[in-house]
């Protein structure tokens, strides 16, 4: 048997030299197959055609003289099925199919039908054990949910529209970056109890009790406001067609429309309506705000808001002008100010919100801000009026165009604000039944439902009596059914069943998951939350997994909005996003928050596109937004949102590797820094992590003037020189040296210090990389089928949330090999993903 | 349940001489339990706002007026601003030259939020803290007691970001709300009532029975592997109940019962000295009954005006706050000083009073056992740095009093570094001399108090000398 070789860079290697047809084996759905053949491994053609070979070329330097890289061949098991040295046969392997060994300058080298033999045999045998492994072991995705999960699941049960999970601690990411992996999702018993508390708060905010609470309205009056202002302050009138008028309108100001008169304006104290008044507001004025670019209206707010809910702050906003690009955005931010060094200001929208009606055509833009979250002036109950009471809503105008402002006619502010009464979120759980008035029978008919969906199953009789009999313990002390539910719901929350992503073991098919974990891995992967009614029917009907239906699911769920968490989080964990939190030189916090974003915008361009996954490598295309685009030189382009646009090779950009963040983030916070960004391509582009430093690697010492003048890639050189940290430094050092041409903030640089730009190196294969673009065309001409198959790796592991074994190198290459024959496209590979084996098995 | 009418009153004759009747019923009940029946470790922190009188060498004042002791490590001489604590000499240890390395340069009123902390506060835009010492500590022993901790300050409340009216922040950095009513504080000590308490937990107890029953249900369906995944929660689980059995355990265990006709539980910071003593008394019972090992009291809220202003017309002087701005007018230091000092004799008497009373266990005396500092986040004028800290007792956890630690040096004039600062421009400088990190200290006591932790608040290793 020919078994398909995927790793490495073995097809470039071969090709056109050799003319070996690699053909694949497409390997079916059916593990007992590999069981009832008991495989043997291949000793005969070990001892014929490998033995001989690696005698000759590797056991001078390898062998009972010598063992360099403390490291002998020759007394390997060459049984790879049964044997313990699977793991040192896989770095042959790759050492000898990537030309690394024998080295360029070797005695005896190897031939390359010699070379092609060893290979041969080995990803055979590498392919067999795997295969055997993968059936002995039982492998498990059983894990907790991570917090963002769990975050997103209680929001989508309950319908709740902001996050809850800012008690739980973060998590851990593994070594492949990712942090939904089982193993290190760990529970400890104040977490436990965190997730206790965090239910109950969910719970309380998703359920009402009693009647609706009379909200507090607040209208602010801006037609009275100018009145008064422009009566108390006729110093400062002026009028839209005054000469000076460009001068005025760049601080706040309220003008009127009808008589075209302004008055500067940005404060003010306000009360709440009362009933009659909040009943009748008309939104409309002949007088508006005009906010210029980093104006704020400082919306004095006295001490009425209420503790808890939501406060809705709706502005009915247009843009000052047509003429100018881009958008204009609005941020809200909250403070109190309680005595002379006491106060706090923070911003409570949790994202700025761009303002897309033309000017004269208003229209409404709302906020919801939930008030048990944000800080709050602890003094606003006080009965004296020392310290300060009052609380101030900040409405700031944060475009990035130069004045380009926002005008508003109606600002007018709600709380607690509820859509509808009783809410959503109430009625879900205490929906209409004809069982209502008979207490018991209701309270059984709300918890099946709702266990239903927290856990993604259908739920059995004697489930649900035991939360039963802990309602009927709960009812008494409770004035209402609601009431005491809330608790009982609690419970459903903190169970198990909510909480972790299980497995069942059942005797009919032991290696699979059942149709509704099926619902519920789909879920978490795309969603990174819990199924939909429509999953769970589907499962319920064990239909889910016929091929075409999964497949229209598939597309159903990339489509949904809920899918974006799965490019925000896969992205962000296979390229370590978060390493942008870990400098503190980009001092720019809207360029950092778009530098995050852009490498999951172009994610979303090749998975929307189902575009080959090479374009992650090069693209002739960028996707970004107007803050990006400033950072690229890239002309014209205006917005906040992201968007592809053709760029010229001038550019230096295109694919993820010359993305912001991935730059900035591998510096030092003064300047690039090659070798995290060569240990960041092996780990996260071409998934061969080079191993930990050894312990007692000696410092740099920049104390030594000798050492201190040097350039960086010098240091590095010099460094490298020492034999301790020679051998690993020189598989790492070429690929971040290739990235010199961009410096700590990302920008394109062509000479540091005075000096020109050395982004030359030369990889341990003696192969020439010429900066990025020579790395690139490197990777794309010798490294495809390894980028494939890392990408293939990433995705898989994200997928099963588990850190993948030598029992899964098989079904990766398998999978590889697949979408690779299709043309490499993105949303290829996660619909044959989906439909895998290893996806459909524990 | 507070059926304690055999047996319990046992110890009264034992406590007499500290002039208030006090029984402990659950010393029986718990003496079968090795763990309880150990010498509990405890600490108490109080802070003073407005910081301290530190005038420049050179100043006629700096003789008698500086709040820092003159001479060195052993042979330090008190000023008359510490020369209350001579008698205690013995038990007392005094730090210069510590303060928390963020907020060196925010103004000294935004910094009480962060004295146990260490967190970088700020001094305007977004705020945010993180766990105080005090709640660090009693992380680890607050099951051990009915209260985990006792947090107290003269105004109460939680204040505002950069005007904390507690001394204590959770896990979450969110301010644990200070009780300042002496009736309140005691009744919750000695004669809480448990009805609601004992309703959640009951709930809880059925909640976490359903689910230890569910867990090990679903753990017979996975895998052998995934069970071990299980266990873990199952654990979590098991851990919430011991906790759950101990809180229960606590209601049902009969109160201490204490005289109060010795304490004036209605006072409030208008009689500044009364309230000021009973406040620690308060400490003293609760520690004295075990009712908790961790205590906090800030004396007040920085920036003046509120009720601690009240406290210096103890000793006829003004606005506490003002004291600080006026120090260059005419008997300034001395004012300033003299109120310092008020509170060192307040101190003092708390601990002379733990030093007097023996331990319940018989391992010395209560002051051997408990770790008590006293300071402020700011020294001389709005001066985030060298931090005024005494320290007593703690001489059975490992500490050696009888010393005068400084952690700066001293400029050529024989100044502290920060003296006679006076304006704004003093805070917003840059220093001369560096202070070194409190957190170092705050290692030294969590892990003299049996915390295995080698960092606080992003400092890590111990205090050097102490």
């Amino acid at each position: 048997m020919v078994a398909v070789n995927t790793s490495q860079d073995y097809a470039g290697f071969v090709k056109g030299k050799l003319g070996v047809i690699v053909f694949l084996t497409v390997f079916f759905f059916n593990p007992a197959q590999v069981l009832a053949d008991e495989p043997k491994a291949d000793l005969e053609q070990f001892r014929k055609a490998v033995e001989p070979m690696l005698k000759r070329a590797c056991v001078s330097c390898h062998g009972p003289e010598k063992q360099k890289g403390k490291f002998r061949v020759d007394t390997l098991d060459p049984d790879l099925l049964k044997g313990e040295d699977v793991n040192w046969w896989l770095e042959v392997f790759d050492v000898i199919s990537n030309g690394e060994m024998p080295p360029e300058d070797a005695e005896v080298p190897l031939k390359d039908t010699e070379r092609a033999a060893v290979i041969d045999w080995l990803s055979g045998e590498i392919q067999q054990a795997s295969r055997v492994a993968r059936a002995a072991k039982g492998r498990s995705s059983f894990r907790r949910l991570t917090r963002y999960e769990y975050d997103y699941a209680l929001r989508d049960l309950l319908g709740l529209d902001h996050s809850l999970v800012d008690w739980l601690p973060p998590e851990t990411a593994s070594e492949d970056g990712f942090k939904n992996s089982s193993e290190l999702l760990q529970m400890s018993s104040m977490q436990f109890q965190t997730y206790r508390a965090i239910g109950l708060k969910a719970l309380r905010r998703a359920i009402v009790v009693g009647e609706q609470p009379r909200p507090v309205k607040y209208v602010l009056p801006l037609e009275k406001l100018f009145e008064r202002t422009s009566a108390s302050q006729k110093a400062k009138i002026f009028r839209r067609d005054d000469e000076k008028y460009a001068h005025h309108r760049r601080r706040s100001h309220l003008l009127n429309r009808e008589t075209g008169v302004g008055v500067p304006f940005s404060g003010g104290m306000y009360r709440p309506l009362d009933a009659a008044a909040a009943g009748q507001v008309q939104p409309s004025s002949k007088v508006y705000m005009e906010l210029p670019r980093n104006n704020e209206w400082k919306v004095g707010l006295d001490r009425f808001l209420p503790d808890e809910g939501t406060m809705r702050v709706s502005i009915r906003a247009a843009r000052s002008t047509e003429d100018l690009p881009g958008d204009a955005t609005l941020r809200l931010g909250f403070s109190a100010h309680t005595s002379n060094n006491a106060n706090f200001s923070n911003i409570i929208s949790e994202r700025d919100v761009p303002v897309k009606a033309p000017a004269g055509k208003p229209e409404f833009i709302h906020f919801h801000i939930q008030l048990g979250d944000i800080q709050r002036n602890p003094f606003r109950k006080l009965e004296t009026t020392f310290p300060r009471r009052d609380e101030f809503l900040h409405i700031r105008n944060v475009t990035l165009v130069n004045g380009l402002h926002v005008q508003f006619d109606h600002v007018e502010i709600t709380a607690p604000f509820y859509e509808q009464w009783p809410p959503k979120s109430h009625a879900a759980i205490f929906f209409e039944s004809k069982n209502r008035p008979d207490d018991a029978a209701y309270a059984r008919e709300v918890l099946e439902r709702f266990m239903t969906r927290a856990w993604r199953r259908a739920v059995t009789q004697p489930e649900v009596d035991r939360f039963m009999k802990l309602y009927g313990e709960y009812r008494p002390q409770f004035d209402s059914l609601e009431e005491a539910m809330v608790e009982v719901l609690a419970t459903v929350l903190t169970h198990p069943e909510f909480l972790y992503l299980a497995q069942r073991d059942v005797a009919e098919a032991p290696a699979r998951i059942s149709q509704y974990e099926l619902a519920g891995r789909l879920a978490v992967f795309f969603w990174s939350s819990i199924p939909d009614e429509e999953l769970l029917e589907l499962a319920r009907r064990g239909k889910l997994r016929e091929p075409k239906t999964l497949a229209a699911q598939v597309d159903r769920m990339l489509a949904d909005p809920r899918a974006r968490r799965f490019s925000r989080h896969f992205v962000g964990q296979w390229l370590g996003l978060d390493g942008l939190e870990s400098v503190d030189h980009i001092r720019d916090d809207a360029l950092k928050t778009a530098m995050r974003d852009e490498p999951v915008a172009f994610f979303e361009e090749v998975l929307k596109h189902n575009r080959s996954v090479m374009e992650f490598i090069h693209s002739d295309y960028a996707v970004v937004n107007s803050k990006m685009a400033q950072h690229y030189r890239i002309p014209e382009v205006h917005g906040v949102h992201f968007r592809r646009v053709p760029i010229k090779a001038e550019c230096h950009r295109g694919g993820l590797l010359t993305g912001a963040a991935v730059l900035a983030m591998n510096s030092d916070g003064k300047d690039s820094h090659p070798l995290k960004r060569g240990v960041w391509m092996l780990e996260r582009i071409l998934h061969d992590p080079p191993p930990p430093p050894p312990p007692n690697v000696p410092e740099v010492d920049l104390a030594d003037p000798e050492i201190a003048k040097m350039t960086l890639k010098e240091r590095i050189a010099d460094h490298s020189n020492d034999p301790a940290c020679y051998s690993c430094h020189a598989r790492i050092d070429p690929w971040g040296i290739a990235f010199e041409n961009y410096d700590a903030m990302g920008s394109f640089r062509t000479t540091i210090k005075g000096k020109p730009v050395d982004a030359t190196a030369e990889l341990f294969n003696k192969q020439p990389l010429a900066g990025m673009d020579g790395l690139k065309q490197y990777l794309l001409a010798e490294r495809q089928d390894q980028f494939a198959r890392a990408m293939t790796h990433k995705l898989t592991a994200y997928a099963l949330g588990r850190h993948l074994t030598f029992a899964d190198h098989a079904d990766v290459g398998e999978l590889t090999q697949q979408f690779r024959g299709k043309g490499d496209r993105l949303r290829d590979l996660i619909h044959l993903l989906v439909q895998s084996r290893i996806f459909n098995s524990k | 349940m507070r059926t304690s009418e055999a047996g319990s009153f046992t110890r009264r004759t034992f406590l007499r001489g500290t002039g208030i009747a006090l029984a402990l019923p659950w010393l029986e009940t718990f003496a079968a339990d090795s763990k309880q029946a150990a010498t509990p470790k405890r600490f108490v922190s109080i802070y003073h706002p407005d910081g301290v009188g530190v005038p420049l060498r050179e100043d006629p004042a700096w003789k008698d007026w500086s709040w820092f002791p003159r001479g060195g490590e052993k042979d330090f001489e008190l000023t008359k601003v510490l020369d209350v604590l001579e008698p205690l000499r013995s038990d007392i240890t005094i730090y210069s030259g510590l303060s928390h390395p963020a907020v060196r340069r925010v103004h000294g009123h935004s910094n009480a939020d962060q004295y146990l902390t260490g967190a970088d506060t700020k001094g305007h835009g977004p705020y945010k803290n993180s766990i105080s010492l005090d709640q660090y500590y009693a992380a680890q022993v607050g099951d051990a007691t009915r209260h985990a901790s006792l947090v107290m300050s003269t105004n109460g409340g939680i204040g505002g970001p950069r005007g904390a009216q507690t001394q204590s922040f959770n896990r979450e950095g969110r301010p644990i709300p200070a009780m300042n009513k002496p009736k309140q504080i005691f009744d919750m000590l000695f004669v809480a009532d448990g009805k609601e308490a004992a309703a959640r937990l009951a709930r809880s107890k059925s909640a976490l029975d359903l689910l230890i029953e569910d867990t090990r249900s679903l753990g017979r369906k996975l895998s052998k592997r995934d069970q071990e995944t299980l266990q873990q929660y199952l654990d979590s689980v098991r851990d919430t109940e011991v906790k759950l059995t101990k809180a229960r355990r606590w209601l049902d265990t009969p109160l201490p019962q204490v005289d109060s006709s010795k304490l004036d539980l209605e006072c409030g910071p208008a009689e500044a000295r009364q309230y000021f003593k009973t406040m620690y008394d308060l400490i003293y019972l609760a520690f004295l009954s075990d009712s908790t090992r961790v205590a906090t009291y800030q004396l007040g809220r920085e920036n003046g005006e509120g009720p601690h202003d009240l406290l210096s017309r103890a000793v006829g002087l003004g606005g506490a706050h003002g004291l600080t701005h006026s120090v260059k007018k005419k008997n300034g230091w001395q004012n300033l000083g003299t109120y310092n000092r008020y509170q060192m004799e307040e101190f003092g008497r708390f601990v002379k009073k733990l030093k007097d009373t023996p331990e319940p266990t018989a391992n010395g005396t209560l002051l051997d056992n408990t770790f008590a500092m006293h300071g402020s986040a700011s020294s001389s004028f709005h001066l985030s740095r060298n931090y005024p800290i005494v320290s007593a007792g703690g001489k059975n956890l490992g500490f050696k009093n009888g010393r005068y630690l400084q952690y700066v040096n001293l400029l050529k004039d024989g100044s502290l570094p920060g003296a006679g600062v006076i304006s704004d421009s003093g805070w917003r400088g840059v220093a001369k001399e560096e202070d070194q990190a409190l957190g170092h200290l705050f290692v030294s006591i969590l892990q003299r108090l049996g915390v295995e932790t080698d960092t606080f608040a992003g400092c890590t290793g111990t205090l050097k000398r102490v």
